[in-house]
């Protein structure tokens, strides 16, 4: 037999173990062994599973415990180590961000020369003018770009419709209704048109030591996107990842700067893309749907490990909407994707484009719609 | 119970859809595409010997497809033929918004099904939108519907829900707890034989056999579109139909088609295949 004390021990443990069991599941379950034949492991084991978990992924985690719960007293459990839940975990902060983005204040880059990069070809006009090469005013134009591109996304038709004033076509309730007013008489027409879709966008900007000249103009890019559309989550990475949503949510560039240099602390030479992209995975990815773009800013430079980098990609992948990954060395003509970190990302993108001027960033608009 | 159905249960699917109908509480199946989610509801409203109502899911999926809607021509003639009658507008509206007059959409036929409980197989619900799946829940956790010109219709007798997903998209965790869940795998060789055995009764036991291993055989292939128990039984099907009664290459890459439904599947299979 089994004792409700027990069950309700068994529960606990799942819960520690991140499955998603509440008090609620827990009188069902206590139900269920009111149902089956309690005596029948295999019975108890499958109808409890089939309450207690969610989703195939429980099953290894649900199987492991309710083994030992099953030959040992189950109170042995719970008094294990507290278990750190996996998503919630905290990374250390590592520190340097603060010094990176004083570096970075606009009249430094004003009056900067030209800087030989392998970005792109020396072009006349502004537009295949390199991102290294931007003043300060041009950056203006960088923000006008993202608030284009964030319009057209909004605008995008979905399959629902909604109730509008004027409209191609006739919400036939409301009419009915309407005419009621006049006997019957449809004299009044309601309309209805395409609700606009719901994309999201997440970016995730690399800004380690190898991006320097590039992250500066992305992150004020990716600031323009995060304001003027609601539904934009941005983070950067070197080494590790830190979440900049709140701290791009700012009126002006500048400020929204000082808030991201005094509030994030991060910042490194190297890149650990994998790591980076796996804690997003752990903390974020169940806020990733079909309706989320998720573009990737980096030039591929990984110092961790690869495998790592292909393994986050393809859950996101998995997940995401569509999976755009930007690199700004795609600009140069003779930049070819050979690095190990580029070569294990390349089958799980969507989308691989240039980053490295403001055409390249005008070509991305259609792919961002959905 | 189910096996009177043609359908071969494991211990795993009876027990959930025991509890499922023990506990009153929807059962959500997950699974890989063709592994027989879907067949479990009819199975089981046939051996319930109630009606099987079924709404397939797919993007942009509303309350007027999934539950009610009025029949707009109806009620515009119904007022036109009206027109000269001295009832009063509000005479005239109880009339064109009552029952004779209301789409029942696959969820309030459901409720309302007045016989017995019917079965309610909600399909890919995965495919669906946020917005419907929260609209699903309210439906699911108390069977009743609010239709505004009408009142509330509360379920006569509350449906047997199925639900299935191929998690081409992950569910709300509201939705999920708010089901007993089960998940269906690839069957093993021995139960995929039996299947075939049982769907296809005039296939011969030697070529049953020799089909499913070569099925099982291409589920680790690698393959980007996996076949399913649904394909092994189309192709077992078109077997019986060519009379073949062996399984050699000639008629193996007639019929790939059955169950290979990608190009460069096709090749990989016939690479991995002839060096086997």
């Amino acid at each position: 037999m089994i004792e409700i004390k027990d069950l309700v021990l068994f529960c606990r443990a799942l819960r520690e173990h991140g499955l998603s069991v509440t008090p609620a599941e827990v009188v069902v379950a206590t139900t269920v062994l009111q149902v089956i034949d309690t005596s029948d492991r295999d019975e108890v084991f499958l109808s409890l599973r089939s309450v207690l978990t969610t989703s195939v992924d429980d099953f290894p985690t649900f199987e492991e415990l309710f083994d030992k719960f099953w030959s040992a007293s189950p109170r042995k459990l719970v008094e294990r180590e507290p278990v750190v839940s996996t998503r919630r975990r905290n990374v250390a902060p590592p520190r340097g961000l603060a010094f990176f983005l004083e570096n970075w204040s606009p009249s430094q880059v004003t009056d900067s020369k030209p800087i030989n990069v392998p970005g792109a070809d020396s072009a006349e006009s502004r537009a295949h003018k390199d991102f290294s090469e931007f003043s300060h005013k041009e950056l203006e134009e960088i923000s006008r770009l993202a608030r284009r591109i964030v319009r057209r996304i909004a605008r995008q038709p979905s399959r629902r419709w909604q109730p509008t004033r004027r409209g191609h076509r006739v919400n036939l309730r409301r009419s009915l209704r309407l005419s009621l007013k006049t006997g019957g008489e449809l004299i009044d027409l309601a309309y209805k048109r395409r609700r606009p879709k719901r994309t999201k966008l997440v970016v995730i900007c690399d800004v380690s030591g190898s991006m320097d000249m590039y992250s500066r103009l992305l992150l004020q890019f990716v600031y323009g996107l995060q304001n003027s559309f609601a539904k934009v989550e941005s983070f950067v990475f070197a080494t590790a990842l830190s979440r900049i949503t709140g701290e791009l949510k700012n009126k002006t560039y500048q400020r929204a700067l000082d808030r991201l240099s005094s509030s994030v602390e991060g910042w490194s030479g190297g890149t650990r893309i994998g790591a980076s992209l796996a804690t997003f995975n752990d903390q974020w990815l169940r806020r990733i749907d079909k309706r989320t773009v998720v573009i990737v800013l980096s030039d591929g430079w990984d110092t961790g490990e690869s495998e790592q980098l292909a393994a986050a990609l393809s859950l996101l992948k998995a997940r995401a909407g569509r999976l755009i990954w930007l690199n700004p060395l795609l600009g140069s003509s003779t930049y070819q994707p050979l690095t190990r970190g580029m070569q294990a990302a390349l089958p799980f993108i969507n989308v691989f484009a240039p980053a490295h001027d403001l055409a390249s960033l005008r070509a991305l608009e259609p792919h961002l719609v959905l | 119970m189910l096996a009177q159905q043609v359908y071969i249960a494991d211990a795993a699917i009876a027990t959930a859809v025991y509890l499922s109908m023990a506990l009153g509480k929807p059962l959500l199946i997950e699974g890989p595409a063709g592994v027989g989610k879907t067949e479990i509801a009819k199975a089981l409203a046939n051996a319930l010997g109630t009606k099987l109502i079924r709404l397939q899911c797919y993007e942009g999926l509303d309350a007027t497809t999934a539950l009610y809607e009025w029949n707009y021509p109806k009620q515009l003639l119904h007022l036109k033929l009206e027109e000269s009658s001295s009832a009063s507008e509000a005479e005239k509206e109880a009339v064109i918004f009552g029952e004779a007059f209301l789409l029942k959409r696959p969820l309030l036929q459901a409720i309302t099904e007045r016989e017995r409980a019917p079965v309610l197989l909600i399909d890919e619900i995965d495919r669906s939108d946020e917005e419907f799946e929260a609209f699903l829940l309210e439906v699911l956790s108390d069977f009743q519907v609010t239709i505004p010109e009408i009142g509330t219709i509360k379920a006569t007798h509350k449906p047997h829900v199925v639900l299935t997903s191929n998690r081409s998209r992950d569910l709300s965790d509201a939705l999920r707890r708010r089901c007993l869940y089960h998940w269906i795998d690839y069957p093993s060789l021995d139960k995929e034989i039996e299947i075939v055995r049982a769907k296809v009764p005039a296939i011969d036991d030697v070529l049953s056999q020799r089909l499913t291993e070569v099925i099982q055989s291409t589920r680790t292939m690698g393959l980007s579109k996996i076949p399913g128990v649904a394909e092994t039984l189309d192709w077992a099907n078109a077997l019986v139909a060519l009379r073949a009664t062996e399984l050699n290459d000639e008629v193996i890459s007639e019929t790939t088609g059955c169950f290979l439904k990608d190009e460069t599947d096709v090749a990989t299979f016939k690479e991995q295949f002839a060096a086997d």
